[in-house]
């Protein structure tokens, strides 16, 4: 009773609330602006927080947090003396409200926008700025699904003027897998379970054929439906073409539902190598395979031992993983230096710029970047394309734990980062 | 194709079992319950959670979170359910479906982003299996199709033979002359949503056994549930039970055609069943239709 009262008054009390919430903010960011007596630069960083790729942002709060205690006393660029603001947003792990947080931020005046992780966080903010004339940077997913995928041409000029991207690329894979799977002796034949989706098509049309040019016989079934319960078509091909490796790009519960059938029909005896991507980057994605885990081969965008040290935080990949985990009590994952390492940059840029409020002059700043960060080198002056600069992606494997987690996450080849150390051999999936 | 055939029975008892729940409650109380993957979730999160923290068997642990959901399941009926449906038909969906992102939510809230598995504390068994005559049949699958039928046998024998069982299915018909009779139609709508959110905790056991769960997984198990239900007419539980075999055989047949069209061949497959019963008599869907013809046929001849 008391409810159906209420309810006629229903839109009047959201919209107080709405309109109370409002003006607190516009008070307290008030408040915050009357007391810098510098001109503030202000950062945006969205990335997914909660939803299904959460995972990916489960670090993010902890990294912010070391990169705002190392810009408390804001930093000084060209003789004059800035608060930095950083403005984090959670995307949801949904594309539309990634793109609606990038226009809010874009109104709030951000002086350099940063997305992370995914082409469904990174794209649609990547074009709101690019729209909007924000300088951008991302990092966290192919470079040929943030570059071909938002509309560029092979060959053409870039229609970019504004955003920036730095990481790994189907060309870093290709040249992984190869290294990686030469350190095991097998009959070249490699089974694919790349689904249609953003990244799993354009590794499809750049990787397959390259592995095929290297001597490799591909077997791949067709991309799959995200959200498939039984592979079973598959797994009987695989069986029937005699793979002796598998490579694919699939979400967590499609990954466990596959490599689980697969064990159940055998398949799983006579896999030498099975090399996953996005899924196998964080630890609890192959605890939860239980006995099938170890010995499932990765690859890292960022390991903690990689020998770099963070320019915004002074920290190395070990300290930064350590503080981590004493913080929380969980395993460290590679999100950790990737977050960073975007922060890095993103700082380094500003720096650089001749006035950081100006976005020409730093969207210019960043066109020239080539800094070392926590994740390795930056260079946007000698990429693959322009606007985009090629990262790591380093030949890894899940091990069984020897400390005080279940499983162990070692580098077992370094093709596309020589400086950073191989400590593991690989290990043949099959035997025991 | 065999195999894939084999493959598809295992997985509708799967599907069935997810769907019996939702079918369940759809029959006795008219409600659709959108939260019914969220709530599946969280008897998965309970399962894992006592597993974990007391060493248990996941089977030992969903004996314990039986009576939990149990009174889940009262509440929900209490303070929810039965204050929604005095507003019509459309305000249980509406509410459940609030129901589910406030569940999801709440998950995410207290248990974080991993992904989580029950499968770990089943060492192998998680991924064993039976070869017989060039078949691999995995064994996790056989037991998660043995409790759907069991399930929904003890479910139907309850219907059918208990006094209980008679209360529930007058209710369902009509709960204002069952009233009349001395049944107090409110208790019943709470035992049997009790009843209800029993199978979905082990449906959503299930889920955690053979596959993975994290706080938002619970859209996709309700889209099988539903499709299952819808498939096998939600009348009667054998039915949601065939249900969920020809939905899992529809998605292999899709996969078969093409590698995308696995959900696709389920959604397809939905539409058909759900346009044929919304177009033919429902007398065409049960198996007494079918031979009562034939013996009208026989008796005109």
């Amino acid at each position: 009773m008391k409810v159906s009262l209420l309810a006629p008054f229903a839109p009047n009390l959201a919209k107080l609330v709405f309109c109370t919430a409002i003006a607190g903010g516009v008070m307290m960011s008030g408040q915050v602006y009357a007391a810098a007596d510098d001109d503030t630069i202000r950062i945006g960083f969205i990335s997914p927080r909660t939803g299904p790729l959460a995972s990916f942002g489960k670090t993010d709060g902890f990294v912010l947090t070391q990169a705002r205690q190392a810009l408390a006393n804001g930093m000084t660029v060209g003789g004059k003396h800035y608060q930095v603001e950083i403005i984090d947003r959670d995307s949801q792990s949904d594309p539309a409200r990634a793109s609606q947080l990038a226009k809010e931020l874009i109104n709030q005046d951000v002086d350099l926008m940063l997305a992370i992780s995914t082409p469904e966080v990174i794209n649609p903010v990547a074009d709101a700025s690019e729209a909007a004339g924000i300088p951008f940077m991302s990092t966290v997913m192919p470079w040929e699904a943030w570059y071909y995928g938002r509309g560029a041409k092979p060959g053409e000029e870039s229609p970019f003027k504004w955003t920036y991207h730095f990481g790994f690329g189907a060309g870093e894979f290709y040249k992984t897998y190869i290294s990686q799977w030469s350190l095991i002796d097998t009959n070249k034949k490699v089974g694919v379970m790349y689904p249609n989706d953003a990244d799993g098509n354009a590794i499809r049309a750049v990787l397959a054929p390259r592995l095929a040019k290297a001597g490799y016989t591909v077997i791949d079934p067709g991309a799959y439906e995200t959200g498939t319960s039984d592979f079973s078509s598959q797994i009987a091909l695989f069986k029937r073409e005699g793979v002796d490796i598998i490579n694919s790009f699939p979400i967590p519960p499609d990954f466990a539902a596959f490599w689980r059938q697969s064990a159940q029909q055998g398949l799983h005896r006579q896999i030498k190598i099975i090399q996953i991507a996005k899924t196998g980057l964080f630890p609890s994605d192959i605890e939860v395979l239980g006995s099938l885990g170890p010995k499932i081969a990765s690859a890292a965008y960022w390991h903690k031992t990689f020998p770099y040290t963070s320019p915004l935080t002074g920290l190395s990949g070990e300290q930064l993983a350590d503080m981590w985990e004493t913080e929380t009590g969980e395993q460290w994952t590679q999100q950790l230096g990737a977050t960073l390492s975007l922060l890095d940059a993103g700082t380094e840029a500003l720096k650089q710029a001749n006035d950081p409020l100006s976005r020409t002059a730093v969207r210019d700043a960043i066109s020239q970047l080539n800094v070392t960060t926590i994740g390795g080198q930056v260079d946007f002056t000698s990429g693959p394309v322009p606007n985009v600069a090629s990262g790591p992606i380093i030949g890894a494997q899940w091990v069984k734990g020897t400390g005080q987690f279940k499983l162990d996450y070692v580098i077992t080849e370094n093709v596309t980062d020589p400086n950073v150390p191989v400590t593991h051999k690989l290990l043949q999936y099959n035997t025991k | 194709m065999m195999n894939s055939l084999v493959q598809a029975i295992l997985l509708g008892g799967y599907y069935a079992l997810v769907a019996c729940g939702l079918a369940f409650m759809f029959q006795v109380m008219r409600i659709i319950n959108l939260a019914h993957g969220s709530l599946a979730i969280l008897s998965a999160y309970l399962v894992w959670e006592i597993t974990d923290a007391l060493a248990l068997s996941p089977f030992v642990s969903v004996l314990m979170i039986l009576p939990i959901m149990a009174i889940i399941g009262l509440l929900l009926q209490r303070v929810i359910l039965e204050r929604a449906t005095k507003g019509g038909e459309l305000l249980p969906v509406l509410t459940t479906f609030g129901l589910a992102i406030v569940i999801d939510n709440l998950l995410f809230q207290q248990f974080g982003a991993n992904t989580r598995s029950l499968s770990p504390y089943l060492g192998d068994l998680s991924w064993e299996s039976y070869e017989i005559f060039g078949l691999w049949i995995g064994k996790l699958p056989v037991i998660v199709l043995i409790t759907a039928i069991v399930v929904i046998g003890g479910l139907d024998l309850i219907l059918r033979f208990t006094p209980l069982g008679r209360q529930i299915r007058a209710t369902a018909f009509d709960p204002d002359t069952a009233g009349l009779v001395g049944i107090d139609a409110r208790k019943i709508a709470g035992i049997s949503a009790a009843i209800a959110m029993m199978t979905v905790a082990i449906s959503g056991t299930a889920l955690g056994l053979r596959g993975t769960f994290d706080a938002y997984a619970g859209g996709p198990q309700l889209l099988f549930a539903f499709e299952a239900t819808i498939i096998g007419g939600a009348s009667s539980l054998w039915g949601v039970f065939l249900g969920g075999i020809i939905l899992a055989i529809a998605q292999s047949i899709g996969a078969l055609i093409h590698p995308q069209g696995f959900l696709l061949g389920g959604h397809f497959m939905f539409l058909i069943f759900l346009f044929a019963r919304i177009y033919f008599n429902r007398d065409v869907f049960t198996l007494k239709h079918w031979f009562a013809k034939r013996n009208k046929g026989e008796i005109t001849a």
